[in-house]
């Protein structure tokens, strides 16, 4: 299964949506503490081979693709702005936008996949920010969360709803539409690194925390989760529900492991993968692929394998 | 946004484009925009807004958690914070707040208590006042007894964290005054008792110093007593741990609550301390939010993260959650030899100053060159066809096919109407691009769709402009052409116009009216048409 070396320390990577070979990883220098960091965008046929490279001043935490201009590339920069990349400009062209609103790091971005207009931004200053790409100011900011958001993620049938993943040990529902969040979930007792939603059922939302947990909600009945996924032995660092199966989630954690659940099963750990040697911090499902997984961590390296094969293997 | 400003120079496009441009703006924009979509998309009531009653327990207990001396000092956030983490929904945190008097310091219940400490002692009950009592008298008021007075609490924990701070609170000069007022004849009993169980001869000392004090020497007795209550507490809570009679026990668990936020207090400290040595200028901490995290954001002192805090299985302890949390994870090593350089304030040799500046801001996002697909949950049960067709990047072909597939395969699952709307999305989309506009296509129209077409390309090369305008010779050259003006082409003209007409005239989207006429009548019409493909 390929692999692929970065320099820096990865973060996030996320499989196109419109090209199923095509990989963006997120890496900051010195574990993004202080440094540089760098946007490498890779091809995965016939091995991973990287395409095209931006670096920037400070770490990047984060990106995401645009779902409606293959060639956009949306980056969280640990300055707390977001840069935009366009890839089928020359590097030197690049990045065509930059928005820098926020007043701490940038952690999270996700694009908007049903109206494909716009996107969202989480920060440590604790904000979520809606942009759109013509835009070179935010649209909206919505500032509730008492501590750092973590993540922010749009469901997948309701163009004006997302959920956000805060440090204040809360996730958040909310409208677009409306001024402040529409739910507030107490998911757990520690900080809430990471959320998705059910891709097939759109009131499902997945919470990964510091607890080691991940929990799964159901919104019309949030007092009790519907499913705690125990298995990792540190920190649970991101959560992603699969974009093809209505059940399955893939978690990355501190333990150095990206790990398959089903939530609907007794048993819920249907995979582990320990390939990497330090902290798993970045995974993605291909929307494009059925099983195709890719992830990244501290070791500053990129494994991209199909789900039931060692991402080891040559 | 997306404001069609130049309009065609053509005639065909008669209608007015503010419909669609209103559309467009209503998925990003402000509400009223929105209304439409938001009623029709809400209709049933939204499952993602809470409805559950104002539940009244709750209320109360956060109205006395708020009305709590601490608790006014603190920020708002860090209140609302800890409610909602105790699960309060916005209602119930709103509805607790209305509740609570400013925070004006007025003396309510327990006036008799606070000439001088106003700001201390104020509060709509008399738990508080009552709370110093308990903490030295250890015989005749059980603990269990004093959480039993505490009102109507339904959860343990509430009672601790108010004990808490109702400590923290007293401890300091309340203390004083109460024992000027009742307790001294008690104090004096109990350090009596103390001593004998104890034989300590600073017991006796204690005791001495307080039995001097008098009535006529109230202000500088209230002082001594203070300082003397807060240090013997803190004594007599420590020879208390070290020697086990059964009146501590009963004690005890009082006292270790001061002990925790004295503990507390102290690791705060000491991890403002460590950070002081430590704190780097950017602060970026690894988000497994161990100690680091709480140095550097030790300014904030969050209640969210800190004082009154979560229930503990033991019910009584209270600390930081950074310091019960679950265990942190190992560091890579070379991430704890950088770390401890960067805290020093070392920058490390391998950062580069970048400038990565956009060079062109203004420069206009370019066209897509791709539709964007469905993705595998919207098409339902067409999700495993349609997932995994290759493709090669900008191949046309493979794209046209897989978007035949979900084509057809949505036709089974979509109302007729819908799939024609996701047609003339697609053409009016075009016209967009065509216009110039804003590249951001939107989808937003005033019906809710279960399937969400995709959106065409623009006319990104000139020789697909040029093949359009060649009828005869489309389908020949198919693979110049993006697929959904094939498709629109393979449909029934007339069928087009027919619906196209018929949308139109119930307002919905206008452009694709003129748009697919433009289309369409580029096979029957020509040379003004011309204009249409320049992006």
């Amino acid at each position: 299964m390929p692999v692929f070396k970065t320099p820096f320390n990865g973060y996030s990577v996320k499989f196109s949506p419109f090209y199923e070979s095509q990989l963006a990883v997120a890496t900051s220098q010195n574990f993004g503490i202080l440094g540089n960091g760098r946007v490498h965008v890779l091809q995965l046929n016939p091995t991973i081979t990287e395409i095209t490279s931006f670096d920037t001043a400070d770490g990047v935490y984060d990106l995401c693709w645009s779902e409606s201009h293959d060639s956009l590339l949306i980056a969280a920069v640990a300055d707390g702005s977001l840069k935009i990349y366009d890839l089928s400009l020359p590097p030197t062209s690049n990045p065509i936008r930059s928005l820098h609103e926020h007043a701490r790091e940038a952690h999270g971005v996700d694009f908007n996949t049903v109206r494909k207009d716009s996107f969202l931004s989480a920060s440590w200053d604790d904000t979520v920010k809606l942009w759109t790409v013509d835009r070179p100011t935010s649209v909206r900011t919505f500032k509730e969360h008492g501590y750092c958001v973590y993540s922010a993620a749009w469901n997948p049938r309701h163009a004006d709803i997302f959920a956000s993943a805060s440090g204040d040990f809360t996730a958040r529902i909310w409208d677009v539409r409306e001024p402040g969040s529409t739910m507030i979930l107490p998911a757990h007792e520690f900080e809430i690194l990471s959320c998705d939603w059910n891709k097939y059922d759109d009131c499902i939302i997945a919470t990964a925390s510091v607890d080691k947990s991940i929990k799964v909600w159901d919104v019309r009945n949030y007092r009790v989760p519907v499913a705690v996924l125990n298995g990792h032995g540190y920190a649970v660092r991101k959560v992603k529900f699969s974009p093809h199966r209505m059940s399955v989630i893939a978690s990355c954690s501190y333990d150095m492991t990206v790990c398959l659940w089903d939530y609907m099963v007794e048993d819920a750990l249907i995979g582990r993968y320990d390939h990497h040697t330090e902290f798993a911090v970045g995974v993605d499902m291909s929307v494009l692929v059925d099983g195709l997984l890719a992830s990244t961590g501290w070791d500053e390296l990129v494994y991209v394998w199909q789900h039931g094969m060692d991402p080891r293997a040559p | 946004m997306g404001s069609q400003s130049d309009s065609p120079p053509d005639s065909v496009v008669e209608k007015p484009q503010n419909p669609v441009s209103q559309v467009t703006q209503a998925a990003v924009d402000d509400h009223q925009n929105a209304k439409a979509e938001a009623a029709k998309e809400s209709s049933p009531p939204s499952v993602f807004v809470n409805s559950e009653p104002i539940r009244e327990d709750q209320v109360q207990n956060a109205v006395k958690f708020l009305s709590h001396p601490k608790v006014r000092g603190s920020p708002v956030i860090y209140r609302r914070s800890f409610l909602e983490r105790k699960g309060l929904t916005k209602e119930e945190i709103d509805e607790a707040f209305r509740r609570v008097p400013d925070p004006t310091p007025s003396v309510t219940a327990s006036e008799s208590v606070v000439p001088n400490q106003d700001g201390q002692l104020k509060s709509s009950s008399n738990i508080q006042s009552q709370s110093p009592t308990q903490t030295l008298r250890p015989g005749p008021v059980s603990p269990a007894g004093s959480i039993s007075k505490m009102g109507t609490f339904s959860r343990f924990h509430w009672s601790h964290a108010l004990l808490a701070v109702g400590f923290l609170a007293v401890s300091g000069a309340g203390t004083a005054v109460l024992f000027k007022n009742s307790i001294i004849p008690r104090l004096k009993a109990w350090v009596r008792k103390v001593v004998l169980e104890e034989e300590e001869g600073e017991e006796v000392l204690l005791k001495e110093n307080n039995s001097k004090t008098s009535l006529a020497e109230e202000a500088a007795a209230a002082a001594k007593a203070a300082a003397a209550a807060a240090s013997d507490v803190a004594r007599t809570s420590q020879e208390m741990l070290m020697s086990k009679t059964e009146e501590k026990r009963c004690f005890e668990e009082l006292i270790n609550m001061l002990n925790a936020q004295v503990r507390e207090m102290k690791s705060m400290s000491n991890a403002i301390q460590k950070l002081e040595g430590q704190s780097n200028i950017h602060g970026r901490i690894p988000v497994e939010g161990d100690d680091y995290r709480i140095s550097q954001r030790s300014l904030r002192v969050p209640y969210a993260n800190g004082k009154i805090n979560d229930y503990p299985q033991s019910g009584i302890s209270l600390s930081l959650p950074v310091f019960v949390k679950p265990s942190v994870a190992p560091h890579p090593k070379s991430y704890t030899e950088i770390m401890p350089m960067i805290q020093r304030g070392e920058k490390p040799s391998n950062i580069t100053e970048i400038n990565y500046a956009p060079p062109n801001p203004n420069q206009p996002v370019p066209n897509p060159r791709l539709v964007p697909m469905a993705k595998p949950w919207e098409v339902g049960q067409a999700r495993n066809s349609s997932s995994n067709v290759l493709q090669s990047q900008g191949s046309n072909d493979a794209l046209y096919h897989e978007f035949q597939d979900n084509q057809s395969i949505a036709e089974n699952t979509v109302p007729r109407w819908e799939r024609r709307n996701a047609r003339i999305t697609e053409i009016e989309a075009v016209d967009e691009h065509r216009f110039g506009s804003s590249n951001v296509v939107s989808n937003g129209r005033p019906v809710p769709r279960s399937w969400v077409p995709p959106q065409p390309p623009p006319v990104a090369m000139q020789e697909a402009a040029a093949a359009i305008r060649q009828p005869k010779k489309t389908f020949s050259s198919s693979e110049q052409l993006t697929d959904n003006q094939l498709l629109a082409r393979s449909s029934d003209v007339p069928d087009e116009l027919q619906s196209i007409t018929r949308i139109s005239e119930s307002g919905g989207i206008v452009e694709a009216n003129g748009g697919s006429l433009g289309l369409n009548s580029s096979e029957i019409q020509r040379e003004e048409d011309n204009s249409y493909f320049e992006t």
